[in-house]
């Protein structure tokens, strides 16, 4: 018999998922080659330093679009219930892996709601303070310079999110990228992290 | 001769924050020294400058002005700026020689995130190495004199070299050789500020009683220093009165890049830790 799977992202959630990551990634990288001397080598990735300075912002922007359509796309499924507030106050458990204290999640927990929001924000910090600095004729130094401070410390906070992302949907909880991979969870995976999401079945 | 090409500071490395002059020591250290009250105008610096570099000829404008050109650019270094202020009937020029003050503690470096796209001489040059330079136009936001410009062409940062070919060749930088009132002079630093306190102290004299040396503290003083007439009218020189090397926000913004490089590190380690506590946990773990 074959097995059934539940759909979790469609196509074109997949996609628009991966254009954010990819671009996410080499921003990443050069970002911190700009911000830290020891690490300018990783502007190789991109052909060089004065490669890098131009493609950066381009692939910002692509990033900024991608993040716009994935708001576009989740922003109905992200606000919290009452049920998300008690998850939240039981995070610990969820860390510890104690399932019976953690209140039941729909298609997404709380963590992932807020996560979502932190994100957009730093999308905007991101795309407006690098526009600036991607044209920065005609704006004063004072605020060139607060700009370079504020995409800093938006990189600080969306580097930190990808450690935790990436290794909440890789190695701590196997089957779940496979949800951003071909699509389908399984409904075992389901059942046991969000218990309140009926997704729609399909086979293989 | 060497000595007065020995390397100082060099952008995004760590002699941008230990100078290396400690490795070092015992070369001239130069600066200019210019007398604002002796300059007539003429405009032969410029043209010396242009020639010197091989700058290349912009088309220029009327605008009203005695000026050469509206602002200074990637192939205009030096510009004479003729600010006009009237006092009462009078009108006076008070004019700035604008160009590098090449300053001992350049922002334009501080800011750089390119390697050996600014060095600093331990003689006092700041020189930008175009081949390095990733045009972010960082320098130009870290410097607190406007200097640094853009070019579009190139998607390079230039600006006043202070004829670093003609100093290591041990010649005084063009503008200096051509200005036919002296009113650009050329040495060591001590020598030029011992000579610009002269130059005050005769200004007091014929009744400029403001007249001061301009070698701002907050960048560490600088290799190009003003005698200004007016010294309590900076403004009107379009001189800033407290220009400093590291302004708040990139203060803040290496404390951060510190503590943030620790805290990537610590995410990374944390994802580990929490892995070997309770390892991963799939469905199969609760059938
Ligand atoms: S005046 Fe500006 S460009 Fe020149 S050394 Fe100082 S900070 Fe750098």
């Amino acid at each position: 018999m074959a097995k059934s799977f539940l759909r979790r992202f469609t196509y074109f959630e997949r996609v628009v998922h991966w254009v954010v990551g990819v671009t996410f990634v080499l921003l990443l990288l050069t970002g911190l080659a700009f911000a830290y001397p020891s690490l300018f080598w990783l502007t190789t990735f991109l052909g060089g330093g004065s490669a890098a300075r131009v493609l950066h912002p381009q692939i910002g922007a692509v990033f900024g679009v991608g993040l716009l359509l994935m708001f576009g796309l989740w922003v109905r499924d992200m606000f919290l219930d009452s049920q998300d507030r008690q998850w939240l106050g039981a995070i610990k458990h969820y860390a510890a892996h104690e399932r019976d204290k953690v209140p039941p999640a729909g298609k997404y927990n709380a963590g992932q709601k807020l996560f979502f929001w932190v994100q957009s924000l730093l999308g905007i910090v991101f795309v407006a303070s690098g526009l600036l600095l991607w044209f920065p004729e005609g704006f004063g130094p004072g605020l060139l310079n607060s700009m370079r401070l504020l995409h800093y410390l938006a990189t600080l906070g969306g580097g930190l999110f990808l450690i935790v992302h990436v290794y909440l949907g890789t190695i701590a909880y196997p089957g779940t990228a496979r949800g951003m991979i071909d699509g389908k969870v399984t409904p075992e995976w389901a059942r046991l992290h969000h218990p309140r999401w009926t997704g729609e079945r399909v086979e293989r | 001769m060497s000595d007065t090409l020995s390397i100082k500071r060099i952008s995004a490395s760590p002699s941008a924050l230990i100078p290396l002059e400690s490795l070092r020591s015992g070369g001239p250290v130069y600066s200019k020294l210019v007398d604002i009250s002796k300059c007539i105008g003429c405009k032969g610096c410029e043209v010396a400058c242009k020639e010197w570099n091989d700058l290349k000829v912009e088309q220029t404008s009327n605008f009203g002005s005695m000026q050469s050109h509206q602002d200074l650019s990637s192939n205009t270094w030096l510009l004479m700026r003729f600010n006009e202020v009237e006092d009462g009937d009078d009108l006076h020029w008070l004019i700035k020689k604008d160009a590098c003050l090449h300053c001992e503690e350049p922002g334009c470096l501080f800011a750089c995130p390119a390697p050996g796209a600014i060095v600093q001489y331990q003689n006092g040059i700041v020189d930008f190495n175009q081949e390095n330079c990733i045009g972010c136009q960082y320098c130009v936001s870290g410097c607190p004199f406007d200097i640094p410009r853009f070019d579009k062409q190139t998607k390079t940062v230039a600006k006043c070299n202070m004829c670093i070919d003609r100093v290591e060749a041990g010649l005084e930088p063009a503008c200096v050789k051509t200005c036919p009132t002296n009113a650009i002079e050329w040495g060591i630093k001590d020598d030029m500020l011992a000579q610009a306190e002269k130059k005050v102290e005769t200004l007091r004299k014929r009744g400029y009683d403001h007249a001061a040396v301009y070698n701002p503290g907050g960048v560490g003083g600088t290799h190009m220093m003003y005698v200004v007439p007016h010294g309590d009218r900076l403004n009107d020189y379009s001189l800033p009165a407290h220009p400093v090397a590291s302004p708040g926000p990139l203060r803040g913004l290496n404390v951060f890049q510190r503590i943030g490089s620790y805290l990537f590190g610590a995410g990374v380690i944390s994802a580990l830790a929490h892995f070997l506590a309770v390892g991963p946990e799939s469905p199969e773990d609760h059938a």
